[in-house]
């Protein structure tokens, strides 16, 4: 636990440090100085990884295990290369120290949660990460979308809040624990209660909030494209992913055991999953393809694609009343965190060099990609290559956790759901192809030449190398999922 | 020579980035770049098609096989696994060839961005050999699609008037047919007790039970990419917008893919299946070969027209291939490997002509190329040997190849005998296409004919088709094994 601390202390002393460089004007030391924090604590949870320290040094209400580790490291490293291409997106002003200190707390917040044990440290680090977001979305704040996305984002994040509180709230008054082993452990040894499950439901609320799971994807795409892009960037490869944490630590762990309702009975977790998945990876599909904004349009492809990660969801819950499938269900789970990891590169690029285009070229519609090959080549490139990852072309990353997650379902009551998916990513090719359409083949009305920042030209190549690397070798980071997989117990 | 294959796959593929660099320095070395590794590859090909000539491998067996592992995880597992035979074998060949022409063809053809196009079309060169060499189904799978971007770039970018149309068409139906056949990959991997995507640890382990619905996903991928009617809808306009020597290899190459597929995967891997349902695929090859046929009949436009006769001629691969699942007789399969590489051959020589003629009067319209017999008398002239081996005239490998077809067909029904219209209704569409152009009177000045080089590559086209028929056992002999096990599959001796 020793490199967790370190790892905290660094975000936190970042957090509560940027704020006092404001005396030395609007100068970018307050984003070098969160870049350095984050790379420390990036450090620290990379170690912790590869030397796993005897869990339980900071009490029970963490527990660093591998899945842990791989969310901290996603989260981690989503927020650090947030940082650096704020550093050319966002201009400085004398708010940018607290910009830097906002993003700082809100990443201690991820970390935190990726590691939480107990109900109440989730709930607190889970407000941790979310309060901060309120204010970055609106960030921009003579900027009516941002204002607008900021109100919206947080009047439902405050409810979700709310929700699972109300879940905490009911779990503890049934079992006398906050501890999520211990609770799920001591719900498996009373009799069916639907007060349990209606926990269930109410954390499935909540979190499928940040998990951008129709139908509580609406402030989505609002929220997305009235941040700024960074933030927006924080937002789907990163706070999104806390709610899979969230979603996996409470959800799951309870699930194992104790049954949410009977597994024969319509209403049982693995359909409920398994309804919300297929709903949200088409409604998300058929939204893109009608979107005019490009930002809009990831947005969309970001709820579709937390569809897909839901697919691990379905498979792991049916695997616990039907042991013959518990291979299976690791499989699937497995598949969902390699998504996961997969899609914060995917989604991280995309909207980093929609970001760009954004900056340089001043507006964010669909017809500012025309011609953009010619006129951004380096940003140009990287969305295609993260749009063709997205869409699941080999050998890009994006293609093997598709792969696993259409395997891990095909075989059993849910190979329907691997079907709806192949469909779904073939339809996917139809808004994906038409960015790449428009880059490539339209012309530009203004074909001048925009300058790429270097920071975002760095982080650009970053990420289009691990989408290529993990593509062609995939084995490291799928074993790497496969180990964070939850067994029963803590 | 242990890695052959990975040679040919993976020298285009870093020779098209060796050219794009080569070109960012000189534009004009990045062509002669493309073709020395383009050359490299054919004669690397040669001797592939040599090893697997001189000791064919029997039924089942590879030769030249490469075997890795690439991902070994609980639950999912994945090997680099490559191997030739003799249905791979004249395909590898024929790509090779097809890749140095269209390198080559791209010369006179192309004018803006020479370095990226060269280097685009390596990348198909090298991703097809991948595809014809992959013996594990997602390795397949993975080099289909690799060979689908750049095409749709080299359309897009290149392309004629709606080419951002016709790449976007292209790129969906075709993403959307290899999506579909992928869930069959999938299924098929989950129902075959070893857990296998190789290709040899499937073939006869399939139960029966499992054949049918992975078959038919299978199928609609294979059917989408050749593509067979109904599923041709993306095909007119993608040929149509592509550039001469892009088509050389879309047209040469790709659809073969499928035609590959459905011999080695959906034959090979589901040979009960495939008997029980071959009438359907006959009936569904026949349809291609008609529908095809007429509707090439109507086209007005050079390109059109020839992608028409393409799909009708891919139509022969499917029909002859369930001919000898169908009858026990393993012409109709032997017929339906000689007609992927002859049709390949000639369809390639049939686009090229077509860019220059188009570079050279400006139009394609068949009805306005009148007199072209005197306006360019050397490209008319290939016009009229290339025509002819499309219509399956002796002396070309394509007479011989239908010939074969439609007989293997006859042993399975004899309602199969009216196909034999087909080549006849090809014969009448070239001819009056030739009556039109070549031999019509025109008043209209006499523009720059095709020069010698082109001239000469041209020929290489239209010689090896005269060639095969007289060495035909090159290509029949070792393609043999495979039409006998698809013949034994079929319960007959």
């Amino acid at each position: 636990m020793d490199y967790l601390i370190v790892a905290i202390v660094a975000l936190a002393a970042a957090a509560l440090g940027t704020p006092f460089l404001q005396v030395f004007g609007q100068g970018r030391a307050s984003g070098y100085l969160l870049i350095v924090a984050l790379l420390i604590a990036l450090a620290g949870v990379v170690s912790n990884t590869l030397y796993p320290q005897p869990s339980g040094s900071l009490g029970p209400l963490f527990s660093s295990d591998a899945l842990g580790d791989l969310f901290a490291i996603v989260t981690v490293s989503v927020s650090l290369f947030v940082a650096v291409v704020s550093l050319s997106l966002v201009k400085p002003s004398a708010n940018s120290p607290f910009y830097y200190s906002l993003l700082s707390f809100a990443a201690l917040g991820m970390v935190l949660l990726s590691y939480s044990a107990d109900l109440l440290m989730l709930f607190v680090s889970w407000e941790l990460m979310s309060v901060p977001t309120y204010a970055l979305a609106g960030f921009q704040k003579k900027k009516e979308e941002s204002n607008e996305a900021a109100v919206k984002y947080a009047i439902l994040g405050a409810l979700s809040s709310a929700i699972i509180l109300v879940g905490i709230s009911l779990v503890y008054g049934l079992t006398g624990t906050t501890g999520i082993f211990a609770a799920a452990k001591s719900l498996s040894s009373q009799p069916f209660n639907p007060v349990a499950s209606v926990a269930v439901v109410l954390f499935i609320v909540g979190f499928g909030f940040k998990m951008s799971v129709v139908p509580f994807h609406m402030w989505v795409p609002d929220a997305y494209e009235g941040a700024p892009t960074p933030i927006a960037t924080l937002f789907a490869a990163g706070t999104k992913k806390a709610g899979f944490v969230a979603a996996i630590r409470v959800v799951l762990a309870i699930s194992t055991f104790y049954a949410v309702a009977e597994q024969s009975s319509i209403f049982s977790l693995a359909n409920v999953f398994a309804v919300l998945a297929i709903a949200t990876m088409t409604l998300g599909n058929f939204a893109a393809l009608t979107q005019k904004s490009i930002t809009r349009l990831l947005a969309y492809s970001s709820i579709a694609q937390a569809g897909y990660m839901l697919i691990g969801f379905v498979i792991y819950s049916y695997a616990q009343g039907n042991p013959i499938y518990a291979a299976q269900g690791v499989l699937g789970l497995t598949g969902t965190l390699f998504h996961v990891v997969n899609h914060s590169i995917m989604k991280g690029a995309a909207f980093v060099a929609a970001g760009v285009v954004v900056l340089k070229l001043g507006r964010g519609d669909m017809a500012a990609l025309n011609g953009l090959g010619r006129r951004m080549p380096i940003t140009a490139f990287s969305l295609t290559v993260s749009l063709l990852a997205l869409a699941g072309v080999p050998p890009l990353s994006g293609f093997w956790s598709k792969l696993i997650l259409f395997l891990s379902v095909l075989n059993g009551p849910y190979a329907w759901l691997a079907v709806a998916g192949v469909l779904n990513s073939a339809l996917s090719m139809g808004y994906y192809g038409l960015m790449i359409k428009r880059m490539y083949l339209d012309e530009a009305e203004d074909a001048t030449q925009a300058r790429e920042p270097i920071p975002v030209v760095v982080v650009l190549a970053v990420l289009v190398a691990l989408m290529i690397a993990i593509g062609i070798f995939p084995g490291p980071v799928i074993s790497f999922s496969q180990a964070a997989v939850p067994s029963a117990g803590p | 020579m242990p890695y052959l294959l990975s040679l040919i796959i993976f020298v285009p593929i870093a020779g098209s980035l060796l050219t794009y660099a080569v070109g960012r320095i000189d534009r004009r070395a990045a062509g002669y770049a493309a073709l020395a590794v383009s050359a490299v590859v054919l004669v690397v090909s040669l001797s592939v098609f040599w090893s697997v000539y001189s000791n064919v491998p029997p039924a089942g067996q590879y030769s030249l096989m490469e075997s890795h592992p690439w991902i070994s995880l609980q639950g999912f597992k994945l090997d680099y696994l490559l191997g030739v035979d003799g249905l791979s074998s004249p395909l590898v060949l024929l790509t090779a060839i097809l890749g140095v022409l269209a390198v080559f063809g791209a010369r006179g053809l192309v004018n803006d961005g020479q370095p990226t196009f060269y280097a685009l079309l390596l990348f198909v060169e090298g991703s097809v050999m991948g595809a014809f060499t992959s013996l594990d189904l997602i390795l397949f799978y993975l080099f289909w699609e690799i060979t689908l971007v750049p095409i749709f770039f080299l359309v897009g970018i290149w392309g004629g008037e709606k080419r951002r149309y016709a790449a976007l068409k292209f790129i969906i139906f075709t993403f959307a047919g290899s999506a579909i056949m992928l869930l069959g990959f999938l299924a098929l991997y989950l129902g075959v007790p070893t857990h296998s995507f190789n290709i040899p640890d499937l073939a006869g382990k399939v139960p029966v039970g499992l054949q049918y619905l992975p078959l038919l996903a299978i199928f609609i991928g294979f059917a989408v990419e050749m593509p067979a009617f109904p599923f041709h809808s993306w095909q007119p306009d993608a040929y149509e917008q592509a550039p001469g020597p892009v088509n050389v290899l879309l047209a040469g190459v790709v659809p073969k893919f499928a035609g590959y597929g459905v011999i080695r995967i959906a034959i090979g891997l589901f040979p009960q299946a495939s008997h029980e349902y071959a009438w359907a695929f006959i009936i569904f090859g026949g349809a291609s070969m008609f529908y095809g046929a007429v509707v090439a009949l109507l086209a007005s436009d050079l390109k059109r027209m020839f992608a028409y006769t393409s799909m009708s001629h891919m139509g022969f691969v499917v029909l002859g291939a369930f001919a000898t699942v169908a009858s026990g007789n393993p012409l109709g399969m032997q017929g339906a490997v000689l007609q992927m590489f002859a049709h390949g051959l000639a369809i390639g020589a049939l686009f090229m002509l077509s860019g220059f003629v188009q570079q050279r009067t400006g139009t394609r319209e068949i009805g306005r190329l009148g007199g072209l017999g005197q306006r360019m008398p050397v490209a008319a002239m290939l016009l009229v040997f290339s025509s002819c081996a499309a219509m399956g005239l002796p002396p070309f490998a394509n007479f011989l190849a239908e010939v074969m077809v439609i007989s293997g067909g006859l042993s399975a029904s004899s309602i199969v005998g009216v196909t034999i219209l087909v080549p006849v209704i090809t014969g009448g569409y070239f001819l009056w296409m030739l009556k039109r152009t070549v031999f019509a009177a025109s008043d209209q000045t006499k523009v720059e004919d095709i020069n010698t080089s082109d001239g000469i590559a041209l020929a290489f086209y239209i010689v090896p088709l005269v060639l095969v028929v007289v060495f035909s056992f090159l290509i029949l002999s070792p393609a043999a094994p495979i039409a006998l096990q698809a013949a034994q599959a079929g319960g007959l001796p």
